[in-house]
């Protein structure tokens, strides 16, 4: 069965705790990390929340597969903190919603 | 109040043959009048690890799918083989480079609106003040002046830039010039209000200028932020 907009963005935020993982070892931007998530977490949500049962075409699952796919590819603790702004936004250009 | 070229010092010069690279100027060219997904779809190759185009092309079915516009898609391929040169350039060579495409896209968009007074990289000097170490990236030379702070990321934001826009601003209004101050930032909006809403001395002082509204420094000058969180343009 395809996915919803709520599974994916779901996917997206669990996605967003595993970028902050490999954040942590800069400790001067631990707080920056934890409010990038919870920000970007909460607008994902209220997406995925407004359009629940939402059924996806299998361009768009492709889309946020492949970028969480490619956010997870960091290893650099600098490029993740990028990657926790950069992976939301790419994925609600996927759905057609602002950032 | 004046303007004044940059010292030239070591770095300086490096970073100079940076911002002189052909790559900076295309890339800013197509970013210029890119859509807020173009932007992203910038952002993203040059933050990215992939240099197969189409794992790209998969990640942005808007910008790419068979039934997108032809001419989006035109230049959505145009701004991704540009992205990607940039990324293949190794990662300590494309942070300068993407610092440079932002401010050669802002110089690029504010030269719409104010042609010729557009500047790079210069000092603002206020009689009896002590000058300002660092330059401005872009600066508006008229009557009615602008100075631009231009990042890659919300990240570069931090207190020290802020403070320096904030004195300017203050220290030209003491000499009764009105200088518009602000931030350009190729990060979402979102992620901006996320790095100031811990920082002080942007709220009701500096503008903010973000991916989604890049195209607007062509159009108004920027004006200061009314508050943080949660704040729209």
């Amino acid at each position: 069965m395809p996915p919803t907009v709520d599974a994916l963005t779901a996917r997206t935020t669990e996605a967003l705790d595993a970028i902050a993982l490999v954040a942590a070892p800069l400790d001067d931007e631990w707080q920056y990390v934890a409010d990038l998530v919870a920000a970007w977490g909460a607008r994902l949500t209220a997406v995925g929340t407004e359009r629940r049962a939402e059924v996806v075409t299998p361009p768009i699952e492709a889309a946020v597969d492949r970028a969480i796919e490619e956010a997870l590819l960091v290893a650099d603790p600098h490029r993740a903190i990028d990657w926790l702004s950069t992976l939301p936004q790419v994925v609600l250009v996927a759905l057609e919603e602002r950032s | 109040m004046r303007f004044q070229d940059a010292a030239l010092d070591a770095r300086a010069v490096v970073y100079a043959g940076i911002q002189a690279d052909p790559l900076v100027a295309e890339v800013a060219a197509m970013l210029a009048d890119a859509n807020p997904a173009q932007r992203v779809l910038a952002r993203a190759v040059m933050n990215g690890e992939s240099t197969d185009p189409d794992a790209w092309r998969t990640m942005f079915p808007t910008l790419f799918a068979d039934g997108a516009d032809p001419s989006v898609r035109e230049r959505s391929e145009s701004i991704l083989a540009v992205s990607l040169r940039v990324a293949d350039r190794g990662e300590a060579v494309r942070s300068q480079f993407r610092g440079a495409i932002v401010e050669s896209v802002t110089e690029r968009l504010l030269a719409r609106r104010a042609g010729p007074s557009v500047r790079r990289e210069r000092r603002i000097l206020f009689d009896g003040v002590r000058s300002e170490i660092h330059p401005y990236d872009v600066t508006i030379e008229s009557a009615i002046p602008e100075a631009y702070d231009c990042k890659w990321g919300a990240r570069g934001i931090n207190p020290e830039v802020l403070l320096q826009l904030a004195t300017a601003r203050a220290n030209a209004a003491a000499e009764g010039v009105d200088l518009a101050v602000a931030l350009v930032v190729f990060d979402a909006h979102r992620s901006c209000l996320v790095r100031l809403a811990r920082l002080r001395g942007a709220a009701g002082v500096t503008g903010l200028v973000a991916l989604e509204t890049l195209r607007g420094l062509a159009r108004a000058r920027p004006v200061p932020i009314p508050g943080v969180a949660g704040t729209r343009p």
